[in-house]
């Protein structure tokens, strides 16, 4: 057990429960905006790809850090391949595995 | 109308559960890969259980993993859940008149239950039947202990699989590829994908912002983008 990844994670559930209860405890007192039920259309396109950029560009692989890093970060040629495989297939798994393919494989190329 | 019996609801519990079958198996690869990913980033099965348990929430499951690896301050972190979690505040206004009519206790158990699978069901079914409270709540926990205890093995699964597999396999890789994945999933129309390519522009400009602002302000821009090129094609 970690205590400090467990606070945060506790803050995490409490934020989440909040916004899944809000209106079905509240309904009574508050009205949903025009502005925030626009807005709501965008904020997974935006948000979602822009958590994948630190996840592609910040830190390192554990494939890195335990065989050494190379010239050419592999997260660049997973991303890529994950890229080609959603626009062929449209579908969440082959997306996923081809990503991970194109990482090892982008690794491999380079050693 | 008749009067509420123990033997409907255990019908409506039953047909809930029975509505939820069919968008069960898309959770699981996510399921698997909640349970797993807090384990390649160093923590224990049981840490990747309790998150599991306390959030439900498996897109803001792993952006926080995502943001506790690179440090970021806890005041990002929620705001990026926050983010993630907005649509739920959608989902539960327009859940509220099915629902707020309950007692407290259902009614936070409603909330941590609010899933985009019970939504999309319970959305779809409550306007077309005149069910009353009781059989609407059977309903609404039917299919949401089903898809609960399926991702709850999920994760449970993946974080012991987490725990054999070397760190060499790199499977913490898996957070941003599912961010992609889903991300790639909801570029419908050109304001979408303005707001992606927005978001993920700025995202990288802030890559070395303190505190991993860049990520909030890469939303926030994003987020408006899509609002200005949706309002400009729209214009006459």
């Amino acid at each position: 057990m970690h205590p400090e990844f467990l606070w945060t994670v506790a803050a995490c559930a409490l934020v989440t429960v909040t916004l899944k209860s809000s209106f079905i405890e509240g309904s009574r007192y508050i009205r949903l905006p025009r502005w925030f039920v626009d807005a709501l259309e965008f904020v997974p396109p935006a948000v979602l790809v822009a958590l994948v950029v630190p996840g592609l560009f910040k830190g390192q692989t554990g494939l890195e850090s335990v065989m050494g890093a190379v010239a050419f970060d592999p997260r660049l040629a997973g991303a890529g391949a994950a890229c080609i495989a959603f626009f062929l297939t449209q579908r969440t798994v082959p997306t996923l595995l081809t990503g991970m393919a194109g990482l090892y494989l982008g690794y491999w190329l380079q050693i | 109308m008749l009067p509420m019996t123990p033997k409907s609801n255990r019908a409506r519990a039953l047909q809930g559960m029975q509505a939820m079958l069919p968008l069960l198996p898309g959770i699981i690869p996510f399921g698997l890969i909640a349970g797993l990913t807090p384990i390649t980033l160093g923590y224990h099965w049981t840490d990747s259980m309790m998150a599991s348990l306390w959030m439900f929430a498996g897109a803001s499951q792993l952006a926080t993993y995502q943001l506790i690896s690179e440090d970021a301050s806890l005041w990002v972190i929620l705001m990026t859940v926050a983010a993630i979690n907005l649509r739920y505040v959608l989902y539960s206004a327009s859940m509220a008149p099915y629902l707020s009519a309950a007692p407290r206790s259902l009614r936070l158990l409603a909330g941590y239950s609010l899933t985009d699978q019970i939504y999309a069901i319970a959305h779809r079914d409550y306007p077309t039947t005149d069910w009353g409270l009781q059989e609407r709540l059977a309903y609404y926990f039917g299919g949401s202990l089903v898809i609960w205890l399926l991702w709850q093995l999920c994760v449970l699964t993946g974080a012991l699989i987490g725990q054999v597999v070397p760190v060499v396999w790199s499977l913490e890789f898996m957070i941003p590829l599912t961010f992609l994945a889903l991300g790639l999933n909801t570029l419908k129309t050109p304001a979408h994908r303005v707001a992606a390519l927005t978001g993920a522009t700025v995202s990288y400009i802030g890559l070395e912002a303190p505190l991993n602002l860049g990520l909030i302000a890469g939303a926030v821009a994003g987020i408006s983008a899509g609002l200005i090129t949706r309002r400009l094609s729209r214009a006459p």
